[in-house]
């Protein structure tokens, strides 16, 4: 493979010849990881027939897999005690700490979220359901009903990373962050990186030595994790954008939620109230239908809401959906460039003889290429 | 019942009752009276012509409240029947939507500790079957005509304290809503939004 040939995207050589800063320059704090929170899953049951008998909503709880992240995102930037928290749409296992969560219930009334957090070492940070129940008795009489009792949830999950992190000194919080870069590097460039660190049978990472703090090669690589992240900060706002959007429907949504909660347990005291008539008299009859009835009406009428609802912010979320699609295609498309061309810069520095011609070739292109862009945002 | 991978037949449409056909209530009830006396005569007074004979007081007594509600029930003059491929929905006003659901060509009962409701294809006919759980048994059975212009829709009412089901027929004719200047979405912040230009959420 000649220089020139590997040469096949400009910009991106620019990536990855120009001189960076060194990774870790600046003073970092070392508790202040970065969080990415990935999609959660919407827990939507594979057998479509139990849908209505579980009160799942599949296209809501869709749209609930990218909005709930989101204001787990929220209170994590609020607390102060984190790094960069993103909202991304695929896991990253690289990332510093990766937190996912999957919906097991969401309705007015419960918010049911198996959450899992795991960090670059492999450590499990917290991994089990979170739940809370809007209208049960908060402490010192807080408003525990509508969304301030969901908010609790949220504050939960904080707690509990926040409690986990202060129990890791600050030598173990470094070489998380240190085997994150490291095992970003090495799917990148896994010839150049591949030998760092350790992966052991149980999924934990062991960290053997570090490179060099001038180390070219994992400039490279910090420049591109930088550029990959400006790419998620885009997907991030993204979301952000839909949470502003769509924020004041979904409110309506939980509210009409709750009311269904309520229709639901007035049908249950209706259908437990004793009927006052012989039984098969046109009065116990219409007792019995009416109880079917209203129950069945609850339950249409939920779904009629869960239509207008669709209706109401289906267009927004595909164009979100549609646009982040493109942002991680961008992303993969350069991804594989990226991987291709560090695997032969490395092989290129690591030759015994490295030829001056393909450096000088190199040098020249540089001078000739358009500055790096990334793709345009809408 | 026989469930099929297509749908047999198209119920979906506009519809408004047929008031020149159908059953009477009154008229039914006259024949359950006749068909109790007779069965009464037929046990205990051998010989006597049906029309002297009188059916016992608590069999008549225990089939009116199945006519009542039978009455009530099928009151509805508008249905809005919609159906794809899946699913058959029949809107009628001031009572719950018949539904039936076909999953993997196998229509899915609704079971809750209110009652179970089962439906599916008899030939060309959608039967809806409800059962209470004190026993009361509601059955509808959809028919369209050759034209697909007339809708009878059969309802039949059965009670374990009734010798007798009672049974009420109502037909239905086709109509078609007329276009108007409007068009509009049901939002759920802001309820039906209605513009004379195409709508975008």
């Amino acid at each position: 493979m000649t220089t020139t040939s590997w040469i096949r995207c400009p910009a991106l050589a620019v990536l990855l010849l120009t001189a960076w800063p060194a990774a870790g320059d600046g003073v970092r704090d070392p508790t202040a990881l970065d969080v990415s929170i990935v999609r959660f899953d919407p827990g939507i049951p594979a057998d479509s027939s139990l849908h209505r008998e579980l009160q799942v909503f599949p296209r809501i709880r869709e749209i609930e897999a990218k909005l709930l992240p989101f204001v787990l995102r929220e209170t994590l930037v609020e607390s102060g005690e984190w790094g960069a928290v993103r909202v991304v749409p695929e896991a990253d296992p690289a990332a510093e700490l990766l937190v996912s969560g999957v919906i097991l219930r969401s309705d007015g009334d419960v918010l049911d979220v198996a959450i899992r957090a795991l960090d670059a070492s492999g450590r499990i940070w917290i991994d089990g359901p979170f739940s809370v129940v809007a209208g049960e008795d908060g402490p010192e009489g807080e408003d525990r009903t509508g969304e301030q009792a969901f908010r609790q949830l949220y504050e939960d999950v904080a707690g509990a990373l926040l409690e986990k992190r202060n129990g890791l000194d600050d030598k173990t919080l470094r070489t998380i962050a240190d085997l994150s870069l490291l095992r970003y590097a090495a799917e990148l460039a896994p010839s150049a990186f591949g030998d760092y660190f350790e992966a052991a049978e149980d999924g934990r990472f062991e960290l053997r030595r570090l490179p060099a703090s001038d180390d070219p090669m994992l400039q490279r690589i910090d420049r591109i994790r930088h550029t990959e992240y400006v790419i998620t900060d885009t997907v991030d706002a993204k979301y952000r954008e839909l949470n502003t959007a769509i924020d004041r429907t979904y409110r309506v949504w939980r509210s009409y939620r709750r009311k269904f909660v309520e229709y639901q347990a007035q049908n249950a005291a209706r259908a437990a109230r004793k009927v006052d008539a012989p039984r098969g008299s046109y009065e116990a009859l219409k007792a019995q239908y009416d109880t079917y009835k209203w129950d069945r009406i609850t339950a249409q009428e939920q779904y009629k809401a869960a239509a207008a609802f669709d209706t109401e912010v289906g267009p927004t979320v595909d164009a979100m959906e549609v646009r982040v699609a493109e942002l991680e295609a961008w992303v993969d498309a350069r991804y594989l460039e990226w991987r291709r061309l560090l695997e032969a810069l490395f092989e290129v520095e690591t030759r015994q003889e490295p030829g001056d011609s393909d450096i000088a070739d190199i040098a020249e292109q540089i001078e000739q290429l358009p500055e790096h862009t990334l793709p345009e945002t809408r | 019942m026989r469930v099929e991978d297509e749908m047999p037949v198209d119920f979906g449409g506009n519809w408004e009752r047929d008031y020149s056909r159908g059953d009477d209530v009154d008229a039914v009830l006259r024949e359950v009276y006749r068909q109790l006396a007779r069965a009464n005569q037929d046990q205990r007074y051998a010989g006597v012509p049906a029309a002297v004979a009188a059916p016992q007081p608590k069999a008549m007594s225990s089939i009116l409240p199945l006519a009542r509600l039978a009455e009530l029930i099928t009151r509805p003059d508008v249905l809005y029947i919609t159906q794809d491929e899946y699913r058959i929905r029949v809107d009628r006003k001031d009572d719950y939507s018949l539904e039936c659901t076909f999953f993997g060509g196998v229509a899915r009962a609704t079971d809750s500790d209110y009652g179970l409701e089962v439906c599916g294809w008899d030939g060309d006919e959608l039967v809806s079957n409800l059962v209470l759980p004190d026993g009361l048994e509601i059955t509808y059975r959809f028919a369209i005509s050759d034209d697909a212009k007339a809708l009878r829709i059969v309802t039949t009412l059965e009670s374990p304290t009734s010798r007798l089901p009672f049974t009420l027929r109502r037909f239905y004719r086709k109509f078609e809503y007329a276009p108007g200047d409007f068009n509009c979405i049901e939002t759920l912040s802001m309820k039906r939004v209605c513009s004379t230009t195409e709508i975008e959420p």
